[in-house]
């Protein structure tokens, strides 16, 4: 206790180099812990967004064979897959029905090619949870042909709410047909792709395709009991494989181990967004059912895993955090030599005192465990500052509204989130604790073995 | 001296009589439809009579496009047709920034070839013809009888030509419009008007066929006039030159052809 004391006295007494040692601590573990919060961060609300976008973590979608051999992506009657969610046991939270198409807005002379998704608007509906409307509201959804369009797409079609689009689309039958929405709400663009942000109703959008006004396309499942921000994260592979197995036993599915780069809806997606997504993993689809005829509708499953590992998410996360870990590195190399070179100048200023108190009787267990315990308060006062500071820092940039564009979708509601494992936390302030008492150690012994005779006779 | 001639009042009443069956049997007639339906299957099968050819095909389109606030684009285009076997093949000459491009259609498939990336892609009959208001089907031999079934008609005029105004409902998915009217005329089965709607019956787009050349028996449009409905403003004009039957070699409907005048 008694070293302790004299330890956290002596950082004391040199005020500005202790505040100088511990800052640069504090530095690098501020720069990591932000750099890992918002990395996970990212993560998870690129997962959350896909999730709500999509309407759940995992899909399933259909596809018709007609007696004259063209492949239709409809869902006709899904009881036989409620019946299979029902029976694989898996907490559901919501069911969401969904149809789109890639068609042509057009207002006056301007046109711009979009994505339009239809969903129910009637009840709950997940999108009025993540989408952020700048203008009009959901309520406006309650007009069967009300379309919310992003403000980047309403900007190029010089849109304002109330307008009337003209849409031009092909059926799912590849028909040639037109229709009209009016703008019931602008909303933020919710990054990637501009395609993925118009939204439609569920029996408008399905008039348009051709399909029936109780059909739909794909079928959303988000899973329950799994808190906030588990969109991407434990179970989701687990409990789709269970949801799988039940499927399989009341209908035709296609081999999840048949897919593929190529039949991917996300590779498929992301290789073509630009030019036709909806038709990119349409063309997923009719790939990964295959040749072989079959009869009614045969039916894929995938998970938002999926989707977020064709988009590498994970690997980015990976590669942030791992570039973060080595700037960690780099700065705690930098640290230890700073503590040892100072720890150095310390023992040789304190040269006689290292003598007086040897001679008063103190061992040298005691004189290297005095430098390690100002090497560990100093480490403490670090990482205190660098957490703080982190957390700070976390709690400003979260109130700071960073709006649309393409880093949107790494956002909630345009606000950074910060995700913080415990465990990898913990490890980086064991492993900056052990660098800061390894950097002190040797000027401690070297301090420890100092004879009292020649120590006090130094000249300081 | 005037003499006034007087009809017997049996004559008289004669007279009135015709002429009010004469006034009135236009109004108690039946509309024509009842009582004169023309052969509407035949009516479209004349179609594709008059204006498929039995033998090769070939000539130059010129298409000039005007779009709102652009200059207007010329563009040329050769092209030789095989309807016999469903093949034809359009090389574009002009302008320079798309000479080389071409279209092959064979096997009921559409290949467009692009000499900047010397790859073919899948293309199809549904789509626009170099961003113009011309479809790549509108180069295509016709099917109406095949395509089309007639969901109602009437008679009527068009200038002074009498024509058949015909609504049409696509009988399968390959048609490139679900339903359209054309105004065909009576003497000779071609069709001098189209108006094309969307499967909701949404006028996308109206056709105008005002001159024909006659090669033979058959019967192909000199000039087309393509009016975009739904973006106003826009509309595209074929003009047909150089119209041959002359033999094509079969070599032409190939992929290797295209790729060999592209260089």
């Amino acid at each position: 206790m008694q070293t302790l004391r004299i330890a956290f006295r002596n950082l004391n007494r040199q005020k500005k180099r202790s505040f100088l040692l511990g800052g640069a601590i504090a530095f690098g573990l501020l720069i990591v812990t932000l750099v890992n919060g918002a990395a996970g961060g990212f993560q998870r609300n690129i997962a959350d967004n896909f999730s709500h976008l999509f309407g759940g973590q995992v899909f399933i979608q259909g596809l018709e064979r007609t007696a004259s051999g063209k492949r239709v992506s409809v869902i006709h009657d899904d009881a036989a897959l409620i019946a299979s969610i029902k029976d694989a046991k898996v907490p559901v939270e919501r069911l969401t029905r969904s149809s789109a198409f890639l068609g042509t807005l057009m207002l006056g002379d301007r046109k711009v090619t979009q994505q339009v998704v239809g969903l129910e608007w009637s009840g709950d509906n997940l999108l009025r949870d993540r989408l952020t409307l700048l203008e009009g509201s959901f309520a406006s959804m309650n007009n069967p042909k009300g379309i919310i369009i992003s403000r980047k797409i309403a900007d190029k079609l010089g849109a304002h709410l109330g307008d009337t689009l003209i849409v031009q689309l092909r059926t799912v039958t590849d028909k040639a047909n037109v229709g009209d929405f009016q703008v019931a709400a602008i909303s933020h663009d919710p990054g990637l792709s501009d395609s993925l942000s118009a939204y439609g109703s569920l029996p408008y959008v399905n008039t348009l395709v051709n399909i029936g006004p109780a059909e739909y396309q794909a079928l959303g499942i988000l899973l329950g009991g799994r808190g906030a921000g588990a969109a991407a994260g434990r179970g989701t592979d687990a409990d789709a494989a269970r949801i799988y197995k039940a499927l399989s036993t009341r209908v035709a599915v296609m081999d999840r181990a048949a897919k593929t780069s190529a039949t991917d809806p996300m590779a498929a997606m992301l290789k073509n967004h630009e030019q036709n997504p909806g038709a990119a993993m349409f063309s997923s689809l009719i790939k990964q059912a295959g040749d072989t005829p079959w009869q009614g509708v045969k039916y894929r499953l995938y998970t938002i895993d999926d989707l977020l590992s064709q988009a590498q998410l994970p690997q980015m996360v990976g590669a942030i955090n791992g570039i973060a870990f080595i700037v960690l590195l780099v700065l705690l190399v930098i640290i230890v030599v700073g503590i040892t070179n100072t720890f150095r100048m310390i023992i040789a200023e304190r040269t006689r005192e290292i003598g007086t108190i040897r001679a008063l009787g103190m061992k040298r267990r005691v004189v290297r465990n005095l430098f390690l315990a100002e090497a560990f308060f100093l480490f403490l006062g670090g990482a205190l500052a660098g957490l703080g500071g982190a957390g700070l820092i976390m709690g400003v940039l979260r109130l700071m509204n960073f709006g649309t564009g393409m880093f949107a979708l790494m956002l909630q509601q345009g606000r950074m989130s910060f995700v913080l494992p415990a465990g990898q936390t913990i490890v980086q302030l064991f492993l900056v604790a052990g660098l800061t008492l390894l950097a002190a150690l040797f000027p401690a012994r070297a301090a420890a073995r100092l004879s009292p005779a020649r120590a006090l006779a130094s000249i300081s | 001296m005037n003499i006034t001639f007087r009809r017997p009042a049996a004559v008289r009443r004669a007279t009135l009589l015709a002429t009010l069956v004469v006034a009135l049997l236009p109004a108690a007639a039946p509309p024509a439809a009842v009582w004169a339906a023309p052969d509407l299957p035949g009516i479209l099968k004349r179609i594709d009579t008059v204006t498929n050819f039995a033998t090769d095909f070939a000539g130059v389109y010129t298409a000039y496009v005007e779009s709102p606030g652009e200059s207007p684009v010329t563009m040329q285009a050769r092209m030789f047709r095989r309807d016999t076997e469903g093949k034809f093949v359009i090389l574009v000459t002009a302008p320079s920034a798309q000479k080389g491009q071409g279209y092959l259609e064979v096997d009921d498939n559409l290949w467009f070839y692009d000499p900047t990336s010397r790859l073919f892609t899948h293309s199809s009959l549904k789509e626009n013809w170099q961003s113009s208001d011309a479809m790549n089907s509108d180069f295509y031999r016709t099917n109406y009888a095949r395509d089309y079934s007639v969901d109602s008609w009437t008679e009527g005029t068009l200038g002074s030509y009498p024509v058949y105004i015909l609504e049409l409902k696509g009988t399968n998915a390959e048609v490139t419009y679900p339903w359209k009217r054309i105004w065909v005329r009576k003497e000779n089965g071609l069709i001098l008007k189209s108006e094309d709607y969307s499967l909701s019956k949404w006028l996308m787009r109206s056709a105008y066929y005002p001159t024909y050349a006659q090669i033979g028996n058959q019967f192909v449009a000199t000039k087309m006039l393509f009016v975009d409905e739904l973006n106003k403003g826009h509309k595209t004009q074929l003009t047909l030159t150089e119209p041959s039957t002359q033999p094509v070699a079969s070599s032409t409907f190939t992929k290797a052809y295209i790729e060999s005048v592209s260089r």
